[in-house]
Parts: C-alpha cells; structure tokens; sequence
C-alpha cells in the first residue's frame, strides 16, 4: 500500500457505520484466511461485496487474486495516521 | 515512553503483501505427489517397522506440500480471466487439493494415481493458459520440452 501506508505505521481504523466508497482505505479480513487482517483500497463496490486492490499493483495480492470481498468482511475506514509523527495526518 | 506504550496499535494489519516471483509449475506439485506414489509401493515392499513408520512420516509431509503447491497455483497463478476460459480450472484443482489429503491418509497406490491424473489435468489448464511461457525462466522451458 506504498506510499499512502507505510510497515510499522501507527493507524485509527473505525467503523463509519456507512459501507465503503471507492477510494477508501479499508480495514479488512483475508477472504482466504479469515484471522488475516489488510489494508486496501476500494476500486468497486456492487452486489454486496467489494473490489480492493492495493496501490501498488504489480506487487500487491488483491482482488485480482482472491475476487470481491463480501462487505462483511470489511472492519472499518482507516482514517488517521498518529505515528511516525512526520507522517502524521488523515489518510484521505 | 508511558505515552508510547499507551498509543502502540494493538491490532496489526498487512497492507502489503507478498511479492509474488511469478515462477508457477504444477511438476512442482506432481514431484510431491510422485514421491507420495514411491513412498506408498516402498512401505508396501518393506517388513522393517521402523521404515514404514519413516514412510509414512515422510508421504504426509510430501502430500501436504502437494496441496500446498497446488493452492499457490490456484490462488497466485490462475486469474480471472484464466477461469472465465478455462472454468474447470476451479473444481480441478479444489478436488486435486482434497485428493492431497486423500493421499496424506491413505496407503492405497490407487489414490495416489488418482492424485497423478488430477495434477495432469491442471497441468494441461496451465499448458493452454500459457503457463510455460508466462511462468517459467526460458532455459528451464527448453530443458522440459
């Protein structure tokens, strides 16, 4: 997910109490191993699942591997970054 | 210092994933599952308790790594546009990763065949998908043919 995220940043991810809009970064489990959590962006949202890729396609393992991912699947919005504190900011 | 520790996430999420190397061949699977076959007629040949503990040992490990190949292809090799072609692709290699379980349990050469043919027939998908060329390093190609 270079460069909006980062390993090892510290994120707020929160239930927006709305589904997920394309664009979006969210939080989300692994549809092939549930206990698996990611990040990804949102590119399509239709018939109660979601298509997420991850920003940087030719390294990220994605819908285009594992197919739309139920909206149950997806936890929250990743919203702030609170650390390192030069990265500090929303992530929209 | 406190403060650090009170603000460490205590939920960790991968945002990014695995760099696939984009080698995939199911001789990779059909090698495991070759050695599962030998494994099953060596422990049939064999009066030595010790060694047929061994070979059973040994065939599980093999047939795990067999399913586990064929879960690489399945969920890294083949695309959506591979299964919109080639839709049998999806049950080939579901049933060819039960079969691996199959053969972790069993000790019938029959259901280790079985597993042989299953890979055969997602090695043919993978063939018509373009999988040599798509996947492997020139040379390697050329060594096999």
């Amino acid at each position: 997910m270079e460069p909006a995220l980062w390993a090892g940043d510290w994120i707020v991810v929160a239930e927006v109490g709305r589904g997920p809009r394309v664009g979006e970064i969210v939080l989300l489990r692994d549809p092939r191993e549930p206990e698996r959590l990611m990040l990804k962006r949102v590119a399509a949202v239709a018939d109660g699942a979601c298509t997420v890729l991850g920003d940087r396609p030719e390294e990220s393992t994605d819908s285009r591997a594992f197919g739309p991912v139920p909206l149950g699947n997806v936890l929250g919005r990743a919203l702030f970054r609170y650390a390192p504190i030069g990265r500090i900011g929303w992530l929209w | 210092m406190f403060l650090s520790r009170l603000l460490k996430p205590t939920v960790t999420a991968s945002a990014h994933c695995d760099l696939p190397c984009g080698v995939y061949d199911p001789e990779q699977a059909r090698i495991e599952a070759e050695s599962c076959y030998k494994i099953i007629e060596k422990y049939k040949a064999s009066t030595d308790e010790l060694f047929k503990t061994r070979a059973i040992v040994i065939k599980e490990e093999r047939a795990e790594l067999a399913k586990h190949h064929i879960d690489v292809l399945w969920s890294d090799y083949f695309k959506p546009e591979h299964v919109q072609k080639y839709p049998e692709i999806t049950e080939l290699c579901w049933k060819a990763a039960k079969q691996c379980s199959k053969v972790k349990g069993s000790l019938d050469l029959g259901d280790a065949k079985t597993l042989l043919d299953m890979i055969d027939k997602i090695a043919d998908v993978w063939t018509k998908a373009g999988g040599p060329q798509a996947t492997r390093v020139q040379n390697g190609v050329a060594a096999r043919a």
